[in-house]
């Protein structure tokens, strides 16, 4: 699963998630992608989830650029533990997600399958995500 | 150039005047260029759209009527909601039909290489726009990439694109425009920020976390 190899503080605040994703919010690499549509913490296992459904169905075929790391760690209490004595551990690491952010791009198969494939991976995520295309870009 | 877009000089300012100016089909712009001071405009998003939608897209080069003046320009810019496709903004530049400029103009690939035909490859297109310096009007379309003789690992690079008059190529020469890459193994890139930099501190935490899992 990703993970950072080195941080700079083991433990974060939980912070807001206000805005839209306004940088990686356009296709730089392939030709489809994911996009977010609403705001989320995205965990590194949602990410390899949606990584392993991809890669399942387009059978290893083409080429793939996961656009989104989970830089934040996220800390959680043992159970049973009275409140206090301090902020819990890092239980795990997340990335947060605005609406627009670009979570997956795809290169190198059909639309078709291009657009199944995203729609599995999309099932992994607790977001509303929506298929997009270079070449069927929308300006309203 | 037989485009022209008729526009009006802008004089509110701020998010209240450019959402009421949205609301009306408008969007708030601005023009500027090397021997002007900027223009703040109104354009009817409908021009740009049809801007858009010609052949040279972006690159279309029309003539802009504000007040009682008349300029050449291009589209700059643009920037669009995330989440609507909304336009909000257009940046246009004045153009000096005498100068050079310099500009992206898309690659179009033609054909169909042999080493996705007959190899089992598929076509990796890495480099979509390439940066040119031409004069104003000889801005082509689209440049035309004939990927039919590729076969599996091979790729054409930017210094493979034929010469065209009055047309230089900025892009560095070693790019590499397209790649015809064999389906074997799984390929994962991920986009990494530049944030590993500023990693120097806590390496123990990352190395904590690892452990636990490891103990998963």
């Amino acid at each position: 699963m990703l993970m950072p190899k080195k941080v700079k503080h083991r433990k974060h605040h939980r912070g807001r998630m206000r805005g839209k994703a306004y940088r990686g919010s356009d296709l730089n690499f392939g030709e489809f992608g994911l996009q977010a549509m609403e705001p989320a913490w995205i965990t590194a296992r949602q990410i390899e989830a949606g990584r392993i459904a991809i890669s399942r169905h387009v059978k290893r075929k083409g080429k793939m650029w996961i656009r989104v790391f989970p830089w934040k760690p996220v800390t959680k209490k043992p159970t049973e533990v009275r409140m206090g004595k301090g902020k819990g551990d890092p239980e795990f690491w997340v990335d947060v997600i605005k609406p627009g952010r670009i979570i997956y791009e795809l290169e190198g198969v059909p639309e078709d399958i291009a657009k199944e494939a995203m729609r599995l991976a999309a099932f992994k995520f607790p977001i509303k995500t929506r298929f997009i295309t270079r070449h069927n870009e929308v300006l309203r | 150039m037989d485009n022209t877009v008729k526009c009006e000089k802008r004089d509110q300012f701020g998010k209240n005047a450019a959402r009421r100016l949205r609301r009306e089909h408008k969007v708030p712009a601005v023009l500027y260029g090397a021997n002007i001071d900027s223009v703040p405009l109104t354009l009817e998003k409908k021009d740009i759209f049809s801007i858009l939608k010609s052949e040279s897209g972006e690159n279309t080069l029309f003539s802009l009527q504000y007040g009682s003046e008349t300029s050449n320009a291009m589209i700059k810019m643009l920037q669009k909601d995330p989440v609507s496709d909304q336009l909000i903004h257009v940046d246009l530049i004045q153009i000096v039909m005498d100068e050079e400029i310099k500009v992206d103009v898309p690659l179009e690939l033609v054909g169909t290489a042999v080493g996705v035909k007959s190899e089992g490859g598929f076509i990796d297109f890495i480099t979509r726009e390439v940066e040119i310096e031409c004069l104003p009007n000889n801005i082509p379309d689209s440049i035309a990439v004939d990927i039919s003789a590729l076969h599996l690992n091979q790729s054409l690079k930017i210094e493979d694109l034929p010469p065209m008059e009055g047309i230089r190529y900025i892009t560095d020469s070693d790019q590499v425009i397209v790649l015809v890459q064999a389906p074997t193994a799984e390929k994962v890139e991920v986009e990494e920020e530049g944030e590993e930099d500023e990693a120097i501190e806590g390496e123990e935490g990352a190395k904590a976390s690892e452990k636990e899992d490891e103990k998963d």
